[in-house]
């Protein structure tokens, strides 16, 4: 059973294919958004690896918190490749998925991710015998909300994610007692979706196609103030 | 920060974005206010021009994004036909600003300014009477702007109205 892997919450775009005997193929490239090459870098790595389409048997994609714009494509495309590939879906948030990457640490686990206008999304994890536990909910503040967080806690932290390098100055003052993880486990990658993953296709433990959302931690209920528009039909 | 400038034809309309495009830099904003034909996407049209687009730029109002890949990317906006302020978030205009090769201009903007970064520009077109006469104030706020302005206004120099 071959599971396909999509993670586009970041300025990482991550797709791999793999099974219950690990990765079968992988690739990930940061920077400019890059969500459009999801089905060329797939059709990429089932040439290179010799796969076919129809051997994939489960598709799991990332759902954030992250960037908007890649979330919606990645997202869309997962559903779209299950729904015509007739094989089930299953959503891992994004911040699972990074720390899953640095799970082999005694430490708590902060996942970080960048969120732009100079705020992270983060949750804290635990390792735990064959996967991870989350400690609380996911969350958006700026660092230094944060760093009182970490503060707070009286745990060896072990931090991972772009907005933990990106802010490390801020998230350093904290202390000695806090950890930063390699810059190679800055995002979350596709292949932890699908090792994450391919014990619950085998347990047969599926989502609904229509549940799977991105995870939205900013949320507005402001209305836009339209007299202007009032003004310009009028003219 | 302000520049009033008159434009008597849609060329000149045009010519005073593809002005201000030569200033432009990665992660700017500008907003763009205006009544229906006051001339946002052509002033918009210019600026591409200006960032050596050579194709086609049309209106976003039914497509809410348009991209147009140049010296920068310009990501043109428009938010007229949203009623919400999360839709305009979930357009990603924070993504597309975090780039770091984008400008972003937003027909209606003015309605949203809340979302554009602190530094933005503001550009507002007014009809002053029944013919192709426009009027455009342009508006800096922040650092991103303070140190552009007089460049900006000795370039706009031909269209500024006369004290």
């Amino acid at each position: 059973m071959i599971v396909l892997g999509i993670e586009t919450s970041t300025s990482q775009t991550s797709v791999a294919l793999g099974d219950e005997n690990g990765i079968v193929a992988s690739a990930s490239v940061t920077g400019r958004t890059r969500q459009d090459e999801v089905i060329p870098v797939l059709e990429h790595l089932l040439r290179w690896s010799g796969l076919e389409l129809a051997s994939v048997s489960g598709v799991t994609v990332g759902l954030g918190p992250g960037l908007f714009t890649g979330l919606r494509v990645g997202i869309e495309a997962g559903k779209s490749l299950a729904q015509v590939l007739h094989v089930p879906i299953v959503g891992i948030p994004s911040l699972d998925a990074l720390a899953f990457g640095v799970r082999h640490t005694r430490r708590l686990i902060g996942a970080v991710i960048d969120a732009r206008r100079g705020e992270v999304f983060y949750a804290f994890y635990r390792s735990a015998p064959g996967g991870l536990m989350r400690e609380g909910e996911h969350r958006v503040a700026d660092p230094e909300h944060l760093a009182a967080d970490l503060q707070a806690r009286a745990d060896e932290v072990l931090l991972a994610g772009n907005g933990a390098i990106l802010y490390r100055r801020e998230l350093e003052g904290v202390g000695s007692r806090v950890e930063f993880a390699s810059p190679a486990s800055a995002f979350p990658e596709a292949a932890s979706l699908v090792e994450l993953t391919v014990p619950r296709f085998i347990r047969e433990e599926h989502d609904r196609p229509y549940d799977i959302e991105p995870i939205y931690l900013r949320k507005s209920d402001a209305e836009i103030a339209w007299d202007q528009r009032a003004r310009g039909a009028s003219a | 920060m302000q520049i009033e400038l008159r434009a008597p034809a849609p060329e000149d309309t045009k010519g005073i974005g593809r002005t201000l495009a030569d200033l432009l830099r990665a992660g700017d904003a500008a907003a763009l206010t205006g009544e229906l034909g006051a001339g946002k996407t052509t002033f918009v049209q210019g600026v591409a021009l200006g960032l050596g687009f050579e194709g086609h730029v049309v209106s976003p109002t039914f497509t809410l994004v348009r991209e147009y890949r140049a010296r920068l990317t310009l990501v043109h906006v428009d938010v007229y036909r949203l009623e919400r302020m999360q839709d305009v978030i979930d357009l990603g205009l924070d993504d597309a600003l975090g780039e770091g090769d984008s400008v972003v201009f937003v027909e209606w903007g003015d309605a949203v300014e809340g979302l554009l970064p602190p530094g933005h520009l503001v550009i507002e077109l007014t009809v002053p009477g029944a013919g192709e006469e426009r009027r455009l104030v342009l508006r800096g706020s922040g650092e991103p702007w303070a140190t552009r302005w007089e460049r900006l206004e000795q370039m706009t120099e031909p269209w500024v109205v006369a004290a």
